[in-house]
């Protein structure tokens, strides 16, 4: 009996100690954890729409979007939340339109998995800088292998088709999600 | 010969293991010149430098080793130069050497050498070049496109089938007038140099039917449910490095089954996962994988396949 | 039994090394060590919350009933790797995301719970510390060898300049067993040839 006493004092201890200085700790270190995921967005933001000065973050359904303010309070455009299956895993984008939803300003992309030196390519500058003025209707297209001719057209990345083609996709059923919406 | 190993008595077998390679080379020669005459120079560079980087790693290798294994080179000339046949024709000449080196390097020596390699020693160099380059390994060019001012860059049959949805003529798979590695566009020749080494009986029928035949039915399935998605089973067999590989890696004496049930599984195991790769994965191509990941459970087959002991209850 | 500062200390790096010699830890081994800067912070980590643990296991050890002592190391071992975590994840976000879920996973990691069992619970304090100090280093180091041979390699950088095309193979899971492979098969040759030459002809029969 005194052995099982011991037993569950001894854990008892272990635990509550142990749960003592996890709660210090994260209550030490949330505000810094909240304010990195906060600059995150906001560098995400200013990539896909730089004039942001400021943005307000709205949840309709499963879309998630920030509408964006310029200095003079103008609304300058939308940075919408992307998100699908790409080739090996989940890709989340951000992709921003302007005011009257007619061109993309810019893309980026959160978070992939793709094969390195492949489909990781989508995170490159030069297959995201792509997306800049490209006209929202119609849906955005890719080619393979030749520079894109009109303006809703893309070049997919060399041997990596798969992971480009999931990324026109997700966007386009997002932002056609999105047009339905207004 | 049946390279069956079972039980006393055996016959002995005059022909030596140098007599076989030579038979292999001497089948592979149609389809390698023909490749030199569809892609050119750069195809005949890579074919030259594989082969000979492979020869002399294996004398380098050994020597290192100080194994007591007579140096022949011709097992590793097969290697480099099958390694050399799957390969696209505009290849890095420098990269196919690090293939070539990984091929005999990891690929045989490190497992024991001659008759110790688990995997086909020129496939596990093309798996590395595929995963290290994967740009270049999946860069194509047209036959007789050194001919023009510019090489033009192509898709290959498979690739076009699987992304763009179409088909190209059995005729032009046939000769071999279609983008790919630089040995395995004219399934004829390949066909050629496969029948030789039956007729010398190199290799064992079981396998190359088995497997050519399960990629034709499990093919022709899908393609009768389906034949607006699905390709024509002539197409399966005539695309792509099936035919390399029935006849040439697959049948490798060493990455086989030792025993008759055993070809037959293995053969038929491979034709599924070349289906099924095919049909259903993110790949145009499985023939590679199809006969690596069969190479990896040949040990199980041979275990569950051992002959009964005369005599012995089940 | 030696029980002497230095040499629990010195073991880890070499001889008795996590990663060469005991193969454990394989799994963060394998998975995170694709660039320098993430071997090396995957190693400060674990050595982080193996320090700890042991240290603190070690004062404990006689307190501990032994039918619990795997509950109880393992509730320390993960209060510290979750400090670890929020400690990473608030200051060094970057290598937070590169890690991901290697972090939580030091857990499981069985360098940690091997030297809790094997070690501290039978050492004091001092000698605890040495040896967790020793094995932490040693864990580092190895993982940091592999991050620096396979960013050369698979990224084609070294410290930044762009040297030659990639070997995109040595970034993925591939390249992590070939790289290890290799240098275990190294590690054992050049032990072979420093101790025992006899050794050399027993091992050529297969």
């Amino acid at each position: 009996m005194n052995k099982l006493v011991r037993m569950i004092v001894v854990l008892t201890v272990i635990g509550l100690i142990s749960g003592g200085i996890l709660a210090l700790v994260y209550n030490l270190s949330l505000p810094k954890i909240i304010a990195n995921q906060e600059a995150e967005t906001k560098a995400a933001i200013f990539k896909v729409l730089p004039e942001t000065k400021s943005y307000k973050k709205i949840i309709s359904g499963d879309l998630a979007y920030f509408d964006c303010f310029a200095d003079n309070g103008e609304k300058i455009g939308t940075a919408i939340l992307c998100q699908g299956n790409g080739y090996q895993g989940v890709i989340k984008l951000l992709v921003g339109v302007n005011a009257d939803f007619s061109r993309f300003t810019g893309m980026t992309v959160l978070e992939q998995l793709e094969t390195p030196g492949l489909g990781a390519k989508i995170a490159t500058q030069d297959f995201e800088s792509q997306f800049k003025q490209l006209a929202t209707k119609p849906p955005i297209e890719y080619v393979k292998n030749m520079k894109p001719e009109k303006d809703n057209q893309i070049e997919a990345i060399t041997g990596a088709t798969i992971s480009s083609r999931a990324v026109v996709n997700i966007i386009n059923k997002t932002v056609e999600k999105l047009l339905e919406l207004k | 010969m049946s390279y069956l190993i079972s039980h006393a008595p055996h016959i002995r077998e005059q022909r030596t293991v140098p007599d076989l390679m030579k038979a292999v080379m001497l089948a592979l020669l149609p389809a390698t010149i023909a490749g030199v005459i569809f892609f050119g120079l750069q195809a005949l560079a890579l074919i030259i430098v594989c082969t000979l980087t492979a020869v002399i790693t294996e004398i380098v290798c050994l020597k290192l080793m100080k194994s007591t294994v007579p140096v022949n080179g011709g097992g590793a000339a097969i290697t480099g130069l099958l390694l050399a046949l799957c390969l696209p024709p505009s290849f890095p000449v420098i990269f196919a050497i690090i293939g070539s080196i990984f091929a005999i390097v990891i690929g045989k020596q490190l497992f024991g050498g001659l008759g110790y390699n688990i995997f086909n020693p020129a496939l596990v160099g093309r798996a590395f070049l595929a995963a290290a380059f994967p740009v270049h390994m999946t860069t194509w060019v047209m036959p007789f496109a050194y001919r023009g001012v510019e090489a033009i860059s192509s898709a290959t049959p498979l690739a076009a089938m699987k992304f763009s949805q179409q088909s190209t003529s059995s005729l032009s798979l046939l000769f071999g007038n279609v983008g790919g590695c630089i040995g395995e566009t004219s399934a004829l020749l390949l066909l050629l140099g496969g029948i030789y080494l039956l007729w010398k009986k190199v290799i064992n029928w079981q396998i190359p039917v088995s497997y050519l035949g399960t990629v034709a039915v499990f093919g022709g399935v899908f393609w009768l449910v389906n034949p607006a998605q699905f390709p024509s089973p002539i197409f399966q067999l005539l695309a792509g490095g099936l035919m390399l590989g029935a006849w040439f890696m697959l049948t490798d004496l060493v990455t086989s089954p030792i025993t008759k049930k055993g070809l037959w599984i293995f053969g038929v195991g491979a034709g599924l996962l070349v289906v099924i790769i095919r049909l259903f994965s993110g790949l145009p191509e499985g023939v590679m994988y199809s006969i690596l990941i069969m190479n990896a459970v040949v040990p199980l087959i041979n275990r569950y396949t051992r002959p009964r002991i005369l005599g012995q209850k089940k | 039994m030696k029980k002497n500062l230095f040499y629990e200390f010195t073991k880890g790096l070499w001889n008795e090394s996590p990663t060469f010699r005991q193969l454990l830890g394989m799994c963060p081994t394998l998975a995170v060590t694709t660039s320098v800067i993430n071997g090396f912070s995957m190693g400060m980590a674990t050595s982080f919350v193996l320090i700890c643990s042991s240290t603190i296991i070690s004062f404990i050890r006689k307190l501990i009933p032994n039918q619990v002592r795997i509950a109880s190391y393992i509730v320390i071992i993960a209060a510290f790797v979750t400090v670890a975590d929020l400690f990473l994840k608030g200051n060094f976000p970057a290598v937070s995301k590169a890690l991901g879920p290697f972090i939580p996973l030091i857990v499981v990691n069985c360098v940690i719970l091997g030297r809790a069992e094997a070690f501290a619970a039978k050492n004091n304090p001092l000698l605890s510390f040495a040896d967790a100090l020793g094995m932490g280093l040693g864990f580092t180091l190895a993982l940091t060898m592999l991050g620096t041979i396979r960013e050369i390699l698979g990224s084609g950088t070294i410290f930044g300049f762009l040297t030659f095309e990639p070997w995109v193979v040595m970034i993925l899971p591939g390249g992590a067993f070939i790289t290890l492979g290799l240098l275990i098969g190294l590690i054992n040759f050049l032990k072979q040839k420093a101790n025992k030459p006899e050794v050399h002809a027993a091992c050529e029969v297969k």
